[in-house]
């Protein structure tokens, strides 16, 4: 798994992933979004349209990041799940949570 | 169907386990895909249980297998640590604020059986899905 964090615009950070948001990657997921709230930038996207796989510990370092990007007083919304990511959101009901928005930039666009 | 997985973590990890359940999907191409999604979703998510309480101080040692025949797909894990005490009475869904405890009752909803006995001094966990479109 490779993750990448880009400034989309002056309020906005970018998190994209590659690869599976499993056990092994999911702690460095969570150190990037308290990286972003610490530097005073809560609003955050994860983009996972190239996230082809993700089991329960990404989907619980997903809660935990929107937690702490709302405690800092901005948001966590996500891009582009795939058909086995948007199932695991469905089948947790955490769909009703994450909004899904089909690309970062729409993600926060007013 | 490839050889069955031997799991050694370290140096192991869910990715090994990925891995090989991507070697038994191209050896069995008319399956369908949301089988194959559901399927391994479940499989890693029991093997991820193991590898994250099966560690006895050294590691964890087990096996992975997924098998493939006309009307199931069905998986085994094993571990060599002492008996599981994990309950498999069938398992709400833990609360939308909850960070862990998912694993099992995603399982229990992806797959039509789950199964655990103690064999030959191992744990042994199962889980068989029925195909959606049965192959011949």
């Amino acid at each position: 798994m490779k993750f990448a964090t880009r400034n989309l615009d002056d309020r906005v950070t970018v998190i994209t992933g590659e690869g599976r948001l499993n056990m092994a990657s999911a702690a460095e997921l969570r150190e990037l979004v308290a990286g972003a709230a610490v530097a005073g930038r809560p609003r955050i996207v994860v983009d996972l349209s190239a996230v082809d796989f993700m089991d329960s510990s990404g989907l619980g370092a997903l809660v935990g990041c929107l937690k702490t990007a709302r405690q800092a007083g901005g948001d966590l919304r996500i891009a582009a799940p795939s058909e086995q990511v948007t199932m695991v959101l469905q089948l947790s009901n955490l769909d009703r949570i994450f909004t899904s928005y089909a690309s970062p930039e729409d993600a926060y666009r007013a | 169907m490839p050889e069955p997985l031997a799991l050694r973590c370290p140096p192991d990890d869910i990715n090994t386990v990925h891995d090989y359940v991507q070697r038994v999907w191209d050896s069995a191409p008319d399956l369908d895909s949301m089988d194959k999604l559901k399927f391994e979703t479940a499989i890693v998510e029991l093997a991820a249980n193991v590898i994250q309480h099966a560690d006895d101080g050294d590691g964890v040692r087990g096996t992975v297998v997924v098998t493939v025949d006309g009307d199931r797909i069905r998986g085994s894990v094993t571990d060599t640590a002492c008996a599981s005490t994990v309950a498999l009475e069938p398992r709400e869904m833990p609360d939308q604020s909850a960070e862990s405890g998912r694993g099992i009752a995603f399982i229990q909803r992806l797959v039509d059986v789950l199964h655990y006995e103690r064999r030959d001094g191992e744990n042994l966990w199962m889980i068989e899905k029925i195909r959606q479109s049965p192959g011949s």
